[in-house]
Parts: C-alpha cells; sequence; structure tokens
C-alpha cells in the first residue's frame, strides 16, 4: 500500500535489535514512516528554496531534521553528489556505494588543493537594455537554424570552443557548400572537381563561419578513416587549402585540427591497400606541419615545442612502426635545419644502429619491411643533408671585394652590436663561416671569397650587405681588440659544425656528400 | 446517523409487534428509499444526509471509485460551453472522496483511487497533491494542517445556473450517491444567473478553504492608507524642481505645508500640479520622458499620509546627496529600458543562500550556508581583477581587509558570528548597517564601516527566512518558519510587534513605501498585509499556487508584486485586495523582484537564469482606461535578459534607476 514495504520496516528493526517486531506492528509503522518521510522532505525542500537552490542536497535534509530536533544523518554531507547504484537482480532498488576507506592512505595522502575563494566579479548584463556581446553574458539567443544534419554538429563540436553552446545560424547557401564540400571528399576526392573545391576554400572569402564546421568533419573524418588513404589525403588537401585562404580565422581551431594533423603523419597505417602511396601522404602533411608551424608558431609559442616533442617520442621508441618513424623524421625535418641539426643529428648515432639490421638483406627477409627501412633511411638522409647544407651554405655570404678587412671589421659588429645579429635570420650561423675564413688564412679565403661571389645567396646576402655598410663605418680602428678571444670561441663552433660533418659521413656514407654545397666540400675534404 | 437509528428502531418495534411480515417490511424499506430519491437534497439536507449514510453501508469503495470516474467521463463529455465549469467541480470532489476513503480507514482503496485520477490534477494542484498523496491514516488527516482545514471547510465554487442544473441533473439522474453525498458535503456551489464565465479568470473561482476566503474578503474591507509619507524627499525634489538653491528654505515651507497643504494638492488633483512642473523641467527632461511623468504623476495622487512610526532623523549631508540622486534620476519606461549592472559570484561551491546589495551599489553581502557573511566593496572589484598580487601593495586600504593569520589578505570584509546558515541579508538605506538571519533563530546587526557586529536579536523560535529594513532605516521586519513576522527597532533587543496568522511558515517580508505596513509571503500560498501600528492583518491576497518567494513594493504604494516557485508574478491592487495581472514568463523560482524608482519597470530575477523586465504602466493602468477590453496589451514583458547560467538571486535599483543584479555562477549539471 506504502511505498515503504512491511519487510523494509523489519529489516530497520532488526538492524536496531529488535527482532520479534509483529506482523501488525510493521503494517501500521509502515504508513507512518512514509508519512514521516514526506513531511521531511518537504520540509527539505523548503530549506532548500530559502538556501536558493534548485537541487535538493543532503543539507537540506539534515536543516529539515534539525527543524524537527532530529539528529541529523552523519555521513552524507562530504564530498559530491551520492553515487546510487541498481541492486542487481531489482528493479528499483538502489543503494549507495560506500567503499571502505583505508585510514592510513587518507592520513598519508597528500593534501588535497585548497579550494578558490569566494569572489565576485560585476560586468555589464544589459547597458539601456541592450545586452552587451562580452563573453560574460549569454550568447545573443539567435533565431534556431534550420534542422538538418547540421545541428548534430553544432551540438556535438562546439562546447569545445566557447564555454557555452552557442547557436550559429547558417546560411541555406553555406550549408549547400558544406554539404557539397564534404559529399566530394568523402566521394571523389579525385575528381577536377574537387581541385576547383580545394581552390575555393583556399581563396573564397566568406567561409569563416564553415571552418568550426570543416575542423571537427576533418576531425571525425581522420579519426574514423584511418584505412582510407585517399579521403585522408583529400583531408589534408582542405586542411591545406583552409590554411591558405586568407580571409579564415583558423587559429582557434588549430588545437582541434593539430592532432588529425599529427595522425596522418605519424600514425602506423595510413590506408588498407599497399598500393597506397602513405609515404606521399606523410610527406604532404609534413609540409603542412611545417606550414602551421611558421604560420602560427609565434602566437602559440608551445605549438612547435609541443609538436616536436610528440614526433621525437615517436622517432625515439623503438616499438614504433617504421612508417611512424619515417613519419616523424619528415615532420622534423620539415620544422626547418634547426631542429634537425638539435634534435635529429643527436640521435643519429643510435638510431641508424638500430635501423642497421633493417636495412641488409640477409637480415631482414621480409621485402617490405626492408624497403620500408630503406625509405626511412632516405628520409634521414635527407633531413642530415638538408640541415648541414643549410649550416654550410651560408658560409659564402661574402660577396665583397677583400676578405681579410671584411671579417675583420665584421667580428667588430659582433662585438659591438650583439642585438642586431640576433635579430637576423641565422645569428649564429655566420660565426663558423668567418673562423673558417680567418682559419684557412688570407688565400684560401679569398679564394673562397671569389669563387662564389658570383652565386651569392639570398638568405645570408642581405644581413651580411647590411652589416657591412656599418662595419665599414666603424673602420678598422680597435681591430685587433678581444680579437683572440672571438677567434677561439668561433673555432670551437667551427670545429663542431666540421664534426658533425665528420660523423655524418662516417654514418651515412658518401649519400650526404651530394647535400654538401661543393665549395665547402671541397673546404673539408 | 440519529435518522438512521430512529428507522432501526421503528422497524424493531413493528417486528416485535407483530412478529412477521419481513419481506413486507423490506419492501416498504425500499419504497421509502425510491421515493427519497427525487426530493432535492439541497433543500433538505438532513434527508440528504441521510441517504448519504444509508449508502455508506453497501460496498461504498466501489462506489467511490465508481461514482468518480462516471461523474469525470460524464464532465469531459459534456458541452464546451459548461464543461469548464463542471471541471471545476472535479478536483474537489477528488481530493475529498480521497479524503473520505482515508478516514473509513479504506487505506489500499484510497491508494488506488488517488493513483488512478491524480494526473488529472497534477498540473493546477501538484503540491497540494504531493502533500495528500503522504496522507495514509486516519491520524495522518487530523495531523496534517492542510487536511484538517480542508475537512473542516466547505469549498466554495463559482458556477453558472445552468451548468448547476446540469450537474444536479446528472446527479439524480445517476443515483450516484457517493458523489452526491461528497457535494453535498463539502461543497458550497455560488450559482451565478448569467453566462458561463470564461476560461481565463479562474482565480478565485475555486477556493478550497471556503471560510478563509470570507474571512479575507472580510479583512479586505478594512481601509487602508496607501499614500506616499507626507514630506517624503522625493516630494521635495519635486517641488523643487529645477532649482538647486538652499534646500533649507524647501524644507521649511515643507514643515508649514502639513496636512492640509497636502490636501488641497491632491483634491486640485494631479494635472494642475504637473502641468506647471512641467513647464520648470521642460529644460531638464526630454518629451518621452515627460509624458510617462506625466502619466505617472495623475495616476499616483493620492492622499499623502502621516507616518505611524517615530521616523529616523536625516543628516542634512545625507539628504543633500539624496536629492543629488533624484535630480540626476534616469527616467525610465517601456522605450527607456534601464542598464543592469551584474555581480556574479565566483567559486561559492554551493555555498551562497542569499545576496543582497546596497542602495547604491557600493557594497554587495553574500551570506552562505557555512553561518558566514561576506561583503565586497565593488569599488575595489576591478583591483582585484587586475591581480591578486597586487593586493599587498594597497596598504592604504588594509585597514578595511581583514588580515588572517597567515597574512593573506582577503578581497571582502568576513563577518563571523551566526551559527547556521545565513538566509538572507539586508543593507541599511545608506549602507552603514547590514542584518542578517540565519537558522540559528538569530538576527544580527553589522556596521560596515566598524566591520563588527552590533547586536544579535533574539526572538524568533525558529530559523530566519527573511528580514528587510524599512525605507527609512532603523526599523526592520524578519520573517521566520515559526509562523510569525516581527518588527524591530534597531536600539531594542525585543521585537516591537509580533505578526501571527500565517498558516505556514513566513518566507518573505517586504515594507510598504510608506513604512506604515509590511507585506508578508508565505508558504500557506497567500500574501499579508499587516498595520505596523496596531499589528493587525488588513489584507490577505490569495491566488498563488505555491510558495511565494518575493515580495516588492511599488514606489508609489499602490501595487505590490509578489513572485512564486512557479515562476509566476502576480501584481496586486494594495487598496482593494484583488489581483492586477499575473505575469508568467518565468519558468523556475522568481528570487527576487524590484520596482523601478517611478514605479514603471519592475524587474524579476529568477533561478531560470533570467532577468526579465515587465512594463507595469500598461499591466496596471490599461484596464482601468479600457475596462477588460484590450486584454493582449494587458501583460507585457519588455525584455528578457539571459545570463550566463548564473540564477538571479537578488536585484537592486539604485535611486537613479540603475539596476544592480547579484546571482552565483552555476556549473551546469
Amino acid at each position: 500500500m506504502s511505498i515503504v514495504a512491511k519487510e523494509t520496516i523489519e529489516v530497520i528493526a532488526q538492524s536496531i535489535g529488535i527482532n520479534n517486531l509483529s506482523d501488525d506492528a510493521a503494517l501500521s509503522l509502515a504508513p507512518d514512516v512514509e508519512y514521516r518521510m514526506r513531511e521531511i522532505m518537504q520540509e527539505a525542500i523548503q530549506c532548500m528554496r530559502h538556501s536558493r537552490r534548485t537541487i535538493l542536497t543532503t543539507d537540506d535534509v539534515d536543516g529539515a531534521l534539525n527543524l524537527r530536533n532530529v539528529e541529523p544523518v552523519y555521513g552524507f554531507t562530504s564530498g559530491g553528489p551520492l553515487q546510487f547504484k541498481r541492486a542487481i537482480g531489482h528493479r528499483d532498488l538502489f543503494y549507495i556505494d560506500d567503499r571502505d576507506v583505508d585510514l592510513k592512505e587518507v592520513i598519508e595522502a597528500p593534501l588535497p588543493k585548497a579550494p578558490l575563494d569566494t569572489g565576485v566579479a560585476c560586468h555589464w548584463l544589459a547597458i539601456e537594455g541592450v545586452q552587451p556581446a562580452i563573453p560574460e553574458n549569454a550568447p545573443v539567443g539567435v533565431i534556431a537554424a534550420p534542422s538538418n544534419g547540421n545541428t548534430h554538429e553544432q551540438k556535438d563540436e562546439l562546447p569545445v570552443d566557447i564555454r557555452l553552446p552557442v547557436k550559429h545560424v547558417l546560411s541555406r547557401e553555406l550549408q549547400l557548400y558544406f554539404d557539397k564540400i564534404t559529399e566530394l571528399t568523402l566521394r571523389k576526392s579525385d575528381s577536377a572537381l574537387f581541385k576547383e573545391a580545394l581552390v575555393s576554400l583556399a581563396t573564397d572569402s566568406g567561409l569563416h563561419p564553415l571552418v568550426p564546421y570543416f575542423t571537427f568533419f576533418v576531425a571525425d573524418e581522420v579519426s574514423r578513416g584511418l584505412n582510407d588513404y585517399s579521403l585522408l589525403f583529400a583531408l589534408m588537401r582542405i586542411v591545406w587549402s583552409l590554411l591558405q585562404n586568407p580571409h579564415i580565422h583558423i587559429e582557434p581551431y588549430l588545437h582541434q585540427l593539430m592532432p588529425s594533423v599529427v595522425t596522418c603523419l605519424v600514425s602506423k597505417k595510413l590506408g588498407n591497400r599497399i598500393a597506397d602511396n602513405h609515404w606521399e601522404l606523410r610527406d604532404f602533411t609534413a609540409k603542412l606541419v611545417a606550414l602551421i608551424c611558421k604560420r602560427f608558431g609565434h602566437v602559440y609559442n608551445t605549438l612547435q615545442t609541443r609538436l616536436t616533442k610528440t614526433l621525437l617520442n615517436a622517432l625515439l621508441d623503438p616499438k614504433r612502426a617504421l612508417t611512424q618513424h619515417y613519419g616523424a623524421i619528415q615532420g622534423l625535418a620539415a620544422l626547418g635545419p634547426n631542429v634537425v641539426r638539435l634534435l635529429i643529428l643527436p640521435n643519429l648515432e643510435p638510431y641508424l644502429r638500430l635501423l642497421e639490421p633493417e636495412l641488409l638483406l640477409e637480415k631482414q627477409k621480409n621485402e617490405m619491411k626492408r624497403y620500408e627501412a630503406w625509405r626511412v633511411y632516405g628520409a634521414l638522409l635527407r633531413a642530415a643533408g638538408q640541415g648541414i647544407y643549410e649550416r654550410l651554405k651560408i658560409f659564402p655570404p661574402l660577396p665583397s671585394p677583400p676578405g681579410h678587412t671584411i671579417w675583420k671589421s665584421k667580428e667588430k659588429v659582433v662585438t659591438a652590436v650583439p642585438n642586431k645579429r640576433k635579430a637576423s635570420m641565422e645569428p649564429l650561423e655566420d660565426e663558423p663561416a668567418l673562423k673558417k675564413i680567418a682559419t684557412d688564412g688570407p688565400i684560401g679565403s679569398l679564394a673562397l671569397v671569389t669563387t662564389l661571389a658570383p652565386s651569392g645567396q639570398n638568405d645570408a646576402g642581405q644581413p651580411s650587405s647590411s652589416e657591412k655598410k656599418t662595419a665599414n663605418r666603424v673602420g678598422k680602428d680597435g681591430q685587433t681588440l678581444k680579437k683572440s678571444a672571438i677567434l677561439n670561441q668561433i673555432w670551437k663552433d667551427d670545429l663542431n659544425s666540421g664534426h658533425t660533418l665528420v660523423t655524418l659521413l662516417e654514418l651515412l656514407g658518401e649519400g650526404i656528400l651530394s647535400f654538401i654545397p661543393s665549395p665547402e666540400m671541397s673546404l673539408f675534404l | 446517523m440519529e435518522n438512521m437509528q430512529a428507522v432501526n428502531s421503528f422497524v424493531a418495534a413493528y417486528l416485535k409487534k407483530k412478529g412477521f411480515k419481513e419481506a413486507e417490511q423490506l419492501l416498504e424499506d425500499l419504497h421509502s428509499k425510491d421515493s427519497a430519491a427525487p426530493i432535492d437534497f439541497h433543500n433538505d439536507p438532513d434527508l440528504a444526509k441521510f441517504i448519504h449514510h444509508f449508502s455508506q453501508s453497501e460496498d461504498e469503495v466501489a462506489r467511490y471509485q465508481d461514482g468518480y470516474s462516471k461523474l469525470r467521463s460524464w464532465t469531459y463529455s459534456s458541452l464546451d460551453l459548461y464543461k469548464h465549469e463542471l471541471l471545476r467541480v472535479l478536483y474537489p470532489v477528488f481530493i475529498h472522496s480521497f479524503m473520505d476513503l482515508v478516514a473509513k480507514g479504506h487505506l489500499q482503496e484510497a491508494r488506488t483511487f488517488f493513483n488512478a485520477f491524480h494526473e488529472d490534477h497534477q498540473l493546477m494542484h501538484s503540491r497540494d497533491l504531493q502533500k495528500l498523496e503522504g496522507v495514509l491514516s486516519q491520524s495522518h488527516l487530523e495531523e496534517m494542517e492542510f487536511a484538517r482545514s480542508l475537512r473542516q471547510n466547505k469549498v466554495n465554487v463559482k458556477i453558472c445556473q445552468y451548468s448547476y442544473d446540469l450537474l444536479l441533473q446528472y446527479l439524480h439522474k445517476t443515483q450516484s450517491s457517493a458523489m452526491l453525498g461528497v457535494i453535498n458535503e463539502h461543497i458550497n456551489f455560488q450559482a451565478t444567473s448569467g453566462q458561463p464565465g470564461s476560461i481565463s479568470d479562474d482565480i478565485e473561482v475555486v477556493t478550497l478553504i471556503g471560510s478563509c476566503q470570507d474571512a479575507a474578503n472580510q479583512i479586505n474591507q478594512k481601509e487602508i492608507h496607501w499614500g506616499l509619507l507626507e514630506d517624503s524627499l522625493e516630494e521635495r525634489s519635486e517641488k523643487e524642481g529645477g532649482l538647486l538653491s538652499d534646500s533649507e528654505k524647501t524644507e521649511g515651507e515643507n514643515k508649514e505645508g502639513d496636512a492640509e497643504e497636502s490636501k488641497k494638492r491632491s483634491a486640485e488633483g494631479g494635472k494642475q500640479g504637473s502641468s506647471t512642473k512641467k513647464l520648470k523641467k521642460d529644460k531638464a527632461v526630454n518629451a518621452t520622458a515627460k509624458s510617462t511623468r506625466l502619466e505617472a504623476k495623475t495616476t499616483s495622487s493620492a492622499p499623502r499620509v502621516k507616518p505611524e512610526l517615530t521616523l529616523p532623523i536625516m543628516s542634512t549631508e545625507v539628504e543633500q546627496s539624496i536629492l543629488e540622486d533624484l535630480r540626476n534620476r534616469v527616467q525610465l519606461s517601456s522605450i527607456a529600458l534601464p542598464s543592469v549592472s551584474f555581480y556574479t559570484f565566483l567559486d561559492t561551491h554551493n555555498g551562497l543562500n542569499c545576496s543582497s546589495i546596497s542602495h547604491d551599489g557600493s557594497l554587495v553581502a553574500g551570506g552562505f550556508s557555512d553561518s558566514s557573511l561576506k561583503v565586497w566593496d565593488t569599488a575595489k572589484l576591478g583591483q582585484q581583477t587586475g591581480g591578486a598580487t597586487l593586493q599587498g601593495e594597497n596598504d592604504s586600504t588594509s585597514s578595511e581587509h581583514v588580515v588572517r593569520p597567515n597574512g593573506v589578505k582577503r578581497s571582502y570584509t568576513l563577518f563571523q558570528g551566526h551559527s547556521g546558515p545565513v538566509y538572507s541579508a539586508t543593507f541599511s538605506p545608506l549602507g552603514d548597517f547590514i542584518l542578517s538571519s540565519s537558522a540559528d533563530t538569530t538576527i544580527r546587526l553589522w556596521s560596515t564601516k566598524l566591520n563588527a557586529n552590533l547586536v544579535c536579536y533574539k526572538g524568533h523560535n525558529y530559523p530566519v527566512w527573511d528580514v528587510q529594513f524599512s525605507p527609512v532605516g532603523h526599523y526592520f521586519a524578519s520573517a521566520s518558519h515559526d509562523r510569525t513576522a516581527r518588527i524591530w527597532a534597531m536600539d531594542r533587543i525585543q521585537p516591537l510587534r509580533v505578526m501571527a496568522g500565517h498558516l505556514s511558515d513566513v518566507d518573505c517580508v517586504q515594507w510598504h513605501a510608506n513604512c506604515n505596513y509590511i507585506a508578508t509571503g508565505s508558504s500557506d500560498r497567500t500574501v499579508r498585509l499587516w498595520d505596523v501600528q496596531s499589528g493587525e492583518c488588513v489584507r490577505i491576497f490569495i491566488g498563488h499556487r505555491s510558495m511565494i518567494l518575493s515580495l516588492a513594493m511599488s514606489p508609489d504604494g499602490r501595487y505590490m508584486a509578489s513572485g512564486d516557485e512557479d515562476g509566476t508574478i502576480m501584481t496586486w491592487d494594495l487598496s482593494s485586495g484583488r489581483c492586477v495581472t499575473p505575469l508568467m514568463g518565468h519558468t523556475s523560482c522568481v528570487w527576487t523582484l524590484a520596482f523601478s524608482c517611478e514605479g514603471t519597470l519592475l524587474a524579476s530575477g529568477s533561478a531560470d537564469c533570467t532577468v526579465k523586465l515587465w512594463d507595469v504602466t500598461t499591466s496596471t493602468k490599461a484596464p482601468r482606461n479600457e475596462e477588460k477590453s484590450g486584454n493582449p496589451n494587458r501583460l507585457r514583458s519588455l525584455k528578457t535578459l539571459p545570463t550566463k547560467s548564473t540564477p538571479v538571486y537578488s536585484l537592486q535599483f539604485s535611486r537613479r534607476n540603475l539596476l544592480f543584479a547579484a546571482g552565483v555562477l552555476s556549473k551546469k549539471v
């Protein structure tokens, strides 16, 4: 009759030591128990209302018991909401999962972080009846978008960016555009139309409202379609195009895009057919990564470090597949020679040792594996080579008359205006160059300068010419000052690069030589 | 019962005399029953009662269930014109049938009966049903106040004559004596001639506790003087108009101009006065503001009243500043909405019970369930957000910050002293005092200048739900779980008046603009108006369907607004005691209400995370002009301002009509 069953009363009676409660007593107690319980809950609701809440808590029940001079129920006030569990085999029976706590553990556990103290913040909810569009206010309610597939995506994805779910309104045209593009990506990514679509994505100015949808689309499809090579490539192309578009403000969505992009770079398996040229995809993605880092690295200064860390982890983990290593190497290489020099070269030797058995015909019988290994080796070679090339090609930035005066005055500049040096693109690289010239003696350097003068490099050429001017102005006075100290320092650098080159030679054999600009090679060899 | 016994004894005597002919006797019995049926029960209550009890001897349980379900289906299939009137009868019949069953001990059957039909009434009466559902034995009926008052009183139902006839005919025809009995015993029909009423105005059509309604009607006959205080600052500022000259002169003038003058002023009506005023103010206010002003003027020309309390004396500087504020007040209307400054409480860990904002918005107080009261100086809020590290530097203000043992300064002033959750806090009009009420049954007075507790007022026996300073300060009113409201003065530790009469907790309290009355809202779903001087109840406002959570008085003293748990706001005309308009729109508890300073707008803050602005001028004044003809314009929600998942705990219009709001950021689960 009442929701409190007779059996409940009996159990409660037993729990407080009354074993022989008669049936009649239990039967007549049950409705009364229910009545009292309802009374207390009603008062608890009253307490809840006065605490300005709409969710009933155990505190309210305690408050209600307090009003009736009943001792509160202990043991339920701490912590968050109570976790009820369904009793197995019963439909409507729940119990509180109350685990035994080892007191020793509690005592030894580190103190939890102190909760933040209460504060008050002030903002304008409305100014003369109009709500300003500031983050403190709820986003202005817009007319709900027409219900179609998009609404689902809105709900799923937008809270990631903005704290509250916002209703976007997409025009019909944009919706159609989005649908079309996604369909093309999924179905006909090799058609000419898709290429047109990519161009449109890269140039059209009105696409910004679609960016969240595209990022979500890419993330979603990448996670689902790892086996579909052409899809992945199409998706990466979309990302590339979006990055190219000057009218799109993609920054806020980068953190959503990056995981998918990195996945396409270092995933173990991309595509499920052998014919799938996943190497190409990895190369492309590596370029993409480099582009992102170049464009947004200064805004998100953690972007590159995080990325390199991820890639390096992939590279240095011997358990990872060779394909993953390949992706990591390509990614790192694309990030520039500095990254290569700092991260790949130091690890080159141990890694090659690891790679070697895979390369040899007699040790690795699996054709496919060996092919992969050679691929990795090739990538490594290219990366190292590029790194060293970038370094060496900066040596000859002196397309100017007598090398002797130049390098002397230049050292002057080094000491006088270090800031300026830092500002230039590859400041430190210049020093070994000078040193080399210095140590090789005037004859050698002169020869070098003369040979390289016509083919002056753009990168280094510009700063050097400007420096030259200042150098000339500074004149030749005090040339000898500190010169010896600086020379020593530069010597060391030079030796280092010399050493790297030598180790590279040892490790990679002749292959590396093709990367070294011929004049420098002649210098070293 | 007596009739039954009489018949029985008569039969017994007859049998004894004759010794046989039982069959004949039975026949006669039946005959008497049949002949009794067509008689109009309502004209002959004794007989009806007899028949009612007679029927009980049979299997009455099934009769209730059966009778009610038949009555229900008949009602639902009746003509649309009369249907909604007949539907009104169902609910009282339902609850009384249920209670009858319980009272007779058929508990199991009562429960099944309840479960079978309670959904019909869930929409309108969910709270009552919740209460009644728990009633499971006769003793509960006795014990539960709500049930007892229901049993002891008749339900008043207004119904048109034709519907009434229809109902009677049906009851006669179907011979459902159980239903007839219930209706006869517990329902008091007020048959009205003419057409059936419309569905909309059903507020007072069914009043469950009839005698209560009668009492209310009687009480509401009493005269109240809702006019503003004579010699109030507003009046003075109006009088002095655009002149910024010495207020002393006007003050003296005012003192001379006593009751006589005010009478005269009211007699000549607002028109003249306002027109002259208009001339004066032409340069100051723009055209729209003027027109609203004009309107407000013509309607609020009520007789000024004398204060019944000795009012505290205001210093001239304070007076000056208030006058300054009044001069700089922004005129609000339906087309000139206020600016709203919102104070959001962060990281309260579900502990904030109430908040309060001082009249000038410079201080914000929060009452917490950990017994503390915290006060923030809003002028310093900006600095805090600038950086917590900066706090160490502003040593000049350190006196206002409580320094903790470890030397870390808080951004607020902490007031500790209560020993239970703080349920309410209120600032004195000048912001130099705070009152807080708590579950520990006490009210404490704090000084914001000294940052210390000054007085602890003990008097209530149960948690004090609400406390409010009077508009002039010094006096304050409190509302408690002990079903009383009390009036206090700051310098007395005992209450000056105790207002008893509510049937359940008094949940909120509010002062009338002229300080002669207080209004209290209660869990018994009524709002009462009390005379402060006599302590008598002078108005009962019936109409809410759930617990009343917030009250506000219009600054012209004519209207009152009350908000309840369901999100309904009602505006009441104090002089008539009638509801002017229900304002529907909120979907959850209305925690707070505030009238703008000239009374044209009503702001409401709710648990549904919105602040709504309502146009009170159209909702209250239109009906008088066109007498119910212009329905669509009657209730106007001007603007809904959604917050970012922040339930609005308190609202406060500054004297310059800037709206302050406060709420706590709550994370959505």
